[in-house]
Order: structure tokens, then C-alpha cells, then sequence
């Protein structure tokens, strides 16, 4: 019998554990080839604005893509051959020299390679439209270019090149695990459990207290915090991960056995002691699929976070459709730009006008506002100007009312930390504002930082205190900027802003370099669209990786020790185990291995959604509770992810059933 | 009195079509009495490890009925008949078949926990059997912890605890070296004695079925000869070796 007709035979014989891991191999070759040929792809080149960020972008996770495919390949492959060390002994013992088994092993293994190289690669080819299509569409804005399909042969030997690379390396790493066989291995009983274990209080103590360390710090409010503890939080909750699942799962377990009125049901017996067999060998591996799923859900929740976001943020940060200060010949010809795109508008003119009262802020250390400095002035606005350009904008404010002597002051969150920000407001409301004249003191706040336009501070006066402070010269044309004084600003409004690019190409052409400054809200939404579109897809192809390298690692895991446990079942039937029971056995043999990591990763990654609002969100979400937008985002990626480790789970159920049965 | 009668049980394999035919048993009848330790002897393929699995209600005959206390088990549906193996059989087998995966003490319960029965009445039988049998300080150690000897103990208390009409022994001591195989038959036998328990054990050792109050010789699928205790021990084991001469070698 010849080499390949023998290791054929071996693929066909082991197709169930073959198949997932071809499935796994097939897609991760699908992904680095898409990856590569939108690299490739012309039209979807031009059509980022941002081209040198989506390529950094696509090949940065490419290769991370890469680098964890190399590692999944080489651990399965590795326990694949460690699960057939009674049949490689076999062979060694015919006579067949190791080099000759390693021959056939890595034969195997190119075989199931190759095939998931071309296959994976064809389903590249045939899928690609399709992908660009996509990714296209969830970038970009307004996208009307025609894809072409197209093949690209420079992506298919940069996919394949470093596939056979790892293949290789996997053949290596294989000859070295059968050197390390010795043959009367296979005479030995292997009736001492490797995976029994008793689990320890100190271990379970310590990644609680590890978990609970980074839980806590990734949940303070204080940003600042946060990035710079990043890496000490990530540390010590992966640490504390994997000493969960070395130590601490299985003194839990130990302590389930001691409900003896739960234990010593049928089912719980049987099923919770198989697992604490299992749990040393398996424990690894759980960890990691804990810490994996929470690095893929957290990317996913995080991006679609962003992308659903990118409208809000838009206006959180421009606040109108499109704004500018300079010239006045500037005005006309936007004007005329509408009118020629046949976009109808409204626009409203302000003056830019500017308050130095005297005043000191400080808390604790930090001089927050100091008069002295030329940097601190206000934007100043009546009332009745205020009210009236607040219509203009897409920003959902109320208009306010505001009594004599009273000022209300704008602000986003300033330091996003809540007790800090408390503070500071007492400290401004604690502050007079002293003007020439009268004193004016702040007694409430609102969310309008965007109507700042070139300053940082901004206050709303009574109409009656702004006409006596701007008589007494309090209140002058904004001549502290830099440059010819525009004194006035204008803001626009106009029909289906973010999707009318045409027309906002056109003002940002006649304003670029005339104005003083300006911001058109379609060109703020394209980007955070093209960067946040390109995380979510870029998350989500990591994601599916992600799922199918860790549900296949279990899944294969699982149908090997199916095949150990198989003698278990029999005997079980013999006294008395009915089909009903052993149902209920092999769900709870096997839910927890696919559960229990999963609602871990889930957990790390609600954490890290706290964490990434502190930092990020809270910034751009002006609502209340931004936290609970981003929860609700990010459940539906939860709910997803999870339905998908469901259907892994089920497939795994049924092959385990089936060969156990 | 009866508590299992066999009645004209036939086993054919092959019933499908176009397979070759191969009747395993034939016309097997016989009845056995409570309290009674009784054996079945035969040569490798004389079809009685066959005749264990149908009295064990693992396998079904293709005709012929077995009553066990009255009760007609081919009547039984699948599901009451995991509950009749439960209840009323317990089971020893040749390797013991005890799970690695549980210590002995959860091994032993093991059958009492998939029928349901409470904490309370799990904890003492066990006790109580795990004292009688002389293993209650190893029931926290795994099978691969303890002796051949407390693995047999064990396996035993398995199949007793839960109180069975019928103990059914398959080669009980094939894989054992003459001591322990010795060590487990007295077990067997003062297993018999102490708690009045019915035991059925299948061999084709003369020495393990010379504990056997009665033997049934079956050869080529049918009861050929039955042989009761005597008084006289080396006696009895003579008489054995006659029948097996017979029945055991190349006689066909």
C-alpha cells in the first residue's frame, strides 16, 4: 500500500474530527484572500478617502488573523496527533520507522490543507464582489462606482505562500511530538486520569481577587485611570482567567459533589464527574476561548458601537449641517453652490463675540479658567440668539429662559469623571463673573460646547445683561483670535445632509483654504463611517475566525474524548441508563464546556465596553446613560455570537451522541 | 420458590434477509429458585453469554418468554424496562466496569442515583453494604487507586445496592489470577448466604462453578446437562470436569 492510499484512507476514516478542521482551515484561507484582494482592488482603493488608514487597517488585522491561525493549527494539529498515539504506535510497531510515520502524518495534513487552500480560495474568488459589495456599502456613504468581478493573482499567491509556511511548520512540529513517543507507551494502561483535579482554594481566592481587581478598575470612571492602567487591568484579569479554569472550576465543582441531594441525581452524577475528569486537560483551552471571545465580541460591540453612533457623534461634534466664519464673498458663493445643486436650505448669521470677565476657577490644584491668561475668553450669546440658532442645529436642545444677573454656561463632559465634574460645576457656580459693571453669576448648565466656534468656553446671557454689558464695552467682536477678525459666523441647515455628498463637496471646495474655518457635517460622518465600518467588518470576519478556531478546538476536544468515554456509556446502559437520561447526560457533559467560556468572555467583555465607554463613548454619546446605549448595542453582537456557539454546541452534541451511542 | 422461569427461549441472529442464519439458543428452558446461586457453563460460543443478556433484559429473544416474579419482561416497554434492570437486576461483569471517572463510593451508588431514590436512602445501604463487604475507608479513592481485590467489592456492592431480585455474574472471575478469582467467589457465596440473594453467574471455569449450588451445561444452544451441589466438594468438582469433558471440548 502506497503512502497517500494509506493516508486517504486515514481522512476518510477520521472525517468527523477532519471536517470541522477543514471547515476552520477553509474560512481562515477565505478570510486572508478577501483581506488581500480588496487590498488589490482598484475601485475599492479610490473609493476611500482615507486610503492609507483602511490599508494599515486591513493588513495590520490580517496578520493577526494570520498569527492566530498559525497557532490554532499547530495546538489541533498537535492534540490530533497525541488522540492517535495507540494507532502511530501501531505503525512503529508494524515496522514503520518515524520518519515514515511523520511522512504520513504530514501528508495528511497537506492533503487537508491543500484542499482548504483551494477550496478557500475559490470561495475567495467567487465571494469577492460580494465582500468588496459589503464593505463598501457599510462604509462608505453614498458609494455609486460599479465593482467589477475580478480575479486577483497576486492575492492568491500571497495566500498561499504563507500557508504552506505554516503547513510546513505543522509538519515539524508533528515530527517532534511523534519522536517523543516511545512504544511501550502503548502497552501501558492509561487508566490514571490526567485531568482529575481537586482544584484549590488559594488558586479559586486569587482569580477572584484578580478578576475582581480588573473588574474594578476597568469599571472606575475616571478615563485617566483607565489608559493608565490598561495593561495591568488586561493582565491581571487574563491571569486571573486562567487560574479560574486551572484552580478555581474545579474546587467548584468540588464543591457541587457536596449537595449530595443534587449530586446524587442520575444524570448530575454522572455528567459533573466526567467533567471533573476532564477539567485539567480541557482547562487551558476554555481560558483561552474565555479570553479570545471576550477580545471578539468586545472588537465587534466595540465597532458597531461606533458605526451605529457615527450620526450622533457627527453632530455631537459639528453640531450643524455645515458651519464656516470668514469672508462675506465666501457666504454668496456657498449660497450659490446650493442653489446650483438645487439643495434646499435654511442658514442663520451670528456674531462671534467675545466676554473677558474677570474670574478665577480652580480646583484643588488645577487653574481651570484664569482671566489673567490671553487664551481664557468666553463665547458670549443672548438668549434670544441662542434660542434662535439651536433650530438650526440637528442637536436636540431646549430653549431656555434666563433671569437677570443669571448666565448659564455650555459644556460637554469635561473630564468624564462624574464626581470631578460635579465639582468643577459647583466651582463655576461658586464663581462671580465680574464685568466693568454688574457681577453675573452661572446657575445652570447646558450640553452646546459646539456653538464655541474657535473658543472654549461658552455663556448664554439674559438679553437685558447683554445689551448693558455690550454698551459698557464687556462684550467686544471677536478680535482675540489670531488673523482678520471674522466677526461673523453662519450655520446651515439643508435637506438629507448626510447623504447629499455632491453639494458638500462643493462647499468644502470653495471653503477649504478661503475660511477661516469651517465644518460640514457629511465630511465629519464619512470618516467616523469609513473607519467605524471598516472595525465592524474587519471585526466581524475576526470574530467568525475567532468562533470557528475555538469552536472547532472544542468540538475536536470533545469527539476524542467521546471516543474515550464510549466504554462509559456502554456500561452505563447495561445498568440501567435509558436513551432519556443519557440525553440529559451528554447535555450536561458537555453545556458547561461551551457555556461556562462563553458567559466569561461575555462578562470580560461588558466589562471592557465600560472601560472602552469611559474612555470613548461618554464622549460621543451626549445622552444621560451612554453606558446603557453601548450595553444595548452590544448585546445584539452578544446574542449573536452566543446563537453561533449554540449551533457549535449542537453540532458537537450530535457527533458526541454519535459516537458514544 | 420460582422467581425466574425461562420458558422455550430461541435466539436467532440473522433474522434479516439474506443474511446466513445462526441459531444461538435452543428451546432453553428452566426455572430458578429464590435464594439460589446457580451457574451456567458452556464453551466459548455455546451461546450462553447470549442466554445472561436476555435473562439481563439487554437483549431480547427471538422467541420464548421469561418471567422474572411473575412478570412477563418481553411485555415490557423500552423505558420500563431501564427501570427493571434498575430495580430488579444487578449486574457483575468480567472487568468490573467500574467508571474511572467516579471514586468508588459514586460508582457503587451510581444505579440509585439514575433511578432517583433520596440522599437518605442512598447513605445507608451504602453504608451498610460498604461495611458488610469490608470497603467503607477506600469508597473515597478511584478504581485505579485501590486493589483488584476492592475493585471486586466494589462491583459487587454495585450490583446489591440496589436490592435486586437477581444478581447476574458474566465470567465474573475471567480476567483474574486464580487468588483473586478464589477471593471473589467466596464473596459471591457469602454474598449468597448473608442476604439470601439469587445469584446467576455465567462461566466456563470448573472451579468458579463448582460454588454453584446447581449448573446448567449448555452446549451448541441447548441445556445438555444439569448438575446440583453435593456434599462432598472435591466430589462435586470431579463430577464437573466429567460433564465439561463432554460438553466443553471438541466434542462436536
Amino acid at each position: 500500500m502506497k503512502l497517500t492510499t494509506l493516508a486517504f484512507r486515514n481522512i476518510k476514516r477520521n472525517f468527523s474530527k477532519y471536517v470541522m478542521y477543514f471547515f476552520t482551515l477553509t474560512f481562515s484561507v477565505f478570510t486572508v484572500y478577501s483581506f488581500l484582494a480588496l487590498l488589490q482592488n482598484e475601485v475599492v482603493n479610490h473609493a476611500f478617502i482615507y486610503r492609507e488608514r483602511y490599508r494599515s487597517m486591513l493588513i495590520g488585522f490580517g496578520v493577526v488573523i494570520f498569527v492566530f491561525v498559525t497557532f490554532f493549527l499547530i495546538s489541533s494539529n498537535t492534540s490530533f496527533i497525541r488522540a492517535r498515539k495507540k494507532e502511530i504506535s501501531l505503525y512503529s510497531l508494524f515496522g514503520m520507522t518515524n520518519r515514515k510515520v511523520s511522512k504520513l502524518i504530514f501528508l495528511e495534513t497537506m492533503l487537508v490543507g491543500l484542499a482548504a487552500l483551494v477550496v478557500g480560495i475559490l470561495a475567495g474568488i467567487f465571494f469577492s464582489k460580494l465582500i468588496a459589495m459589503i464593505l463598501l456599502n457599510v462604509t462608505l456613504v453614498d458609494f455609486v462606482g460599479d465593482i467589477t468581478f475580478s480575479i486577483h493573482p497576486r492575492s492568491i499567491y500571497l495566500t498561499i505562500l504563507p500557508f504552506l509556511g505554516v503547513f510546513g511548520l505543522m509538519g515539524l512540529s508533528g515530527l517532534r511530538v511523534i519522536s517523543k513517543f516511545e512504544l511501550v507507551e502503548l502497552f501501558k494502561g492509561e487508566k490514571v486520569s490526567e485531568g482529575k483535579s481537586k482544584g484549590s482554594y488559594i488558586l479559586l481566592f486569587l482569580s477572584v481577587l484578580l478578576l475582581g481587581c480588573g473588574y474594578y478598575f476597568a469599571a472606575t470612571v475616571d478615563s485617566y485611570l483607565i489608559i493608565m492602567y490598561s495593561l495591568p487591568i488586561l493582565i491581571s484579569v487574563i491571569l486571573g482567567t486562567y487560574l479560574f479554569f486551572w484552580g478555581g472550576l474545579p474546587k467548584i465543582l468540588h464543591w457541587l459533589k457536596k449537595n449530595k441531594t443534587k449530586y446524587y441525581r442520575g444524570d448530575n452524577l454522572i455528567a459533573i464527574s466526567a467533567f471533573n475528569h476532564r477539567v485539567r486537560s480541557i482547562a487551558s483551552t476554555m481560558a483561552t476561548i474565555a479570553v479570545l471571545s471576550a477580545v471578539a465580541t468586545t472588537a465587534v460591540a466595540t465597532g458597531y458601537t461606533l458605526y451605529k453612533n457615527a450620526e450622533k457623534d457627527t453632530y455631537s461634534r459639528v453640531g450643524f449641517d455645515a458651519y464656516f466664519y470668514g469672508s462675506e464673498e465666501l457666504l454668496d458663493d456657498v449660497y450659490q453652490a446650493f442653489k446650483n445643486h438645487g439643495v434646499e436650505f435654511e442658514s442663520y448669521t451670528s456674531e462671534r463675540l467675545v466676554a473677558r470677565p474677570e474670574l478665577r476657577i480652580t480646583l484643588d490644584d488645577w487653574l481651570y479658567y484664569d482671566s489673567d491668561n490671553a487664551g481664557d475668553y468666553f463665547r458670549v450669546y443672548p438668549q434670544s440668539v441662542f434660542n434662535e440658532i439651536i433650530t438650526f442645529s440637528r442637536r436636540d436642545l431646549k430653549p431656555v429662559h434666563i433671569k437677570p444677573g443669571e448666565a448659564i454656561y455650555a459644556l460637554e463632559s469635561w473630564t468624564n469623571v462624574p464626581s470631578l465634574d460635579a465639582e468643577l460645576k459647583q466651582a463655576i457656580m461658586d464663581s462671580p463673573f465680574k464685568f466693568s459693571n454688574q457681577t453675573i453669576r452661572v446657575t445652570s448648565f447646558v450640553d452646546a460646547q459646539f456653538l464655541a466656534f474657535g473658543a472654549i468656553q461658552v455663556i448664554i446671557l439674559n438679553d437685558d445683561d447683554f445689551v448693558s454689558l455690550h454698551q459698557a464695552g464687556d462684550i467686544i467682536t471677536g478680535k482675540t483670535e489670531t488673523g482678520p477678525p471674522f466677526s461673523k459666523v453662519t450655520v446651515f441647515k439643508y435637506d438629507n445632509p448626510l447623504r447629499s455628498g455632491e453639494v458638500a463637496r462643493s462647499i468644502t471646495e470653495i471653503l477649504s483654504g478661503n475660511a477661516d474655518s469651517f465644518r460640514v457635517a457629511y465630511n465629519t460622518y464619512v470618516e467616523l463611517l469609513e473607519t467605524f465600518g471598516l472595525v465592524c467588518f474587519i471585526g466581524f470576519f475576526m470574530s467568525i475566525v475567532f468562533i470557528l478556531m475555538t469552536a472547532s478546538l472544542l468540538y475536536f476536544k470533545q469527539v476524542m474524548a467521546a471516543e474515550e468515554e464510549r466504554g462509559q456509556y456502554q456500561m452505563l446502559r447495561k445498568i440501567g441508563m435509558d436513551s432519556e437520561l443519557e440525553k440529559r447526560v451528554i447535555t450536561k457533559r458537555l453545556l458547561p464546556v461551551f457555556l461556562i467560556p462563553l458567559i466569561i468572555g461575555i462578562i470580560h467583555s461588558i466589562f471592557a465596553m465600560k472601560s472602552a465607554d469611559t474612555v470613548v463613548f461618554s464622549f460621543m454619546i451626549t445622552q444621560q446613560n451612554s453606558y446603557l446605549v453601548v450595553l444595548g448595542l452590544s448585546s445584539v453582537m452578544y446574542a449573536i455570537y452566543a446563537l453561533v456557539y449554540g449551533v457549535f454546541y449542537f453540532i458537537t452534541k450530535h457527533q458526541y451522541a454519535k459516537v458514544v451511542g | 420458590m420460582s422467581l425466574m422461569r425461562v420458558e422455550n427461549i430461541n435466539k436467532v441472529y440473522g433474522t434479516r434477509k439474506g443474511a446466513r442464519k445462526f441459531q444461538a439458543l435452543k428451546q432453553i428452558n428452566f426455572e430458578v429458585h429464590e435464594g439460589e446461586f446457580i451457574g451456567i457453563m458452556g464453551p466459548s460460543g455455546s451461546g450462553k453469554t447470549t442466554l445472561l443478556n436476555i435473562l439481563g433484559s439487554i437483549d431480547r429473544p427471538t422467541n420464548g418468554r421469561v418471567f422474572l416474579d411473575g412478570v412477563d419482561i418481553a411485555s415490557l416497554k423500552k423505558k420500563q424496562l431501564a427501570e427493571h434492570r434498575i430495580k430488579n437486576i444487578g449486574f457483575v461483569f468480567q472487568d468490573f466496569n467500574l467508571l474511572d471517572t467516579m471514586t468508588l463510593k459514586e460508582n457503587i451508588i451510581l444505579p440509585l442515583a439514575i433511578h432517583g431514590a433520596d440522599v437518605h436512602t442512598i447513605e445507608t445501604r451504602l453504608q451498610k453494604l460498604a461495611t458488610d463487604l469490608g470497603i467503607l475507608t477506600v469508597l473515597d479513592k478511584y478504581p485505579y487507586e485501590v486493589s483488584g481485590g476492592e475493585q471486586q467489592r466494589a462491583a459487587a456492592c454495585r450490583a446489591l445496592i440496589t436490592d435486586p431480585k437477581i444478581v447476574l455474574a458474566d465470567e465474573p472471575t475471567g480476567n483474574l489470577d486464580s487468588r483473586s478469582g478464589r477471593a471473589l467467589l467466596e464473596l459471591l457465596a457469602q454474598i449468597n448466604r448473608t442476604y439470601n440473594t439469587t445469584i446467576l453467574m455465567v462461566t466456563h471455569d470448573a472451579f468458579a462453578a463448582s460454588y454453584c449450588q446447581r449448573i446448567l451445561f449448555i452446549r451448541d444452544g441447548e441445556i445438555y446437562h444439569e448438575l446440583y451441589a453435593r456434599e462432598d466438594k472435591q466430589q462435586y468438582f470431579d463430577a464437573i470436569i466429567d460433564v465439561v469433558s463432554v460438553v466443553g471440548g471438541e466434542s462436536k
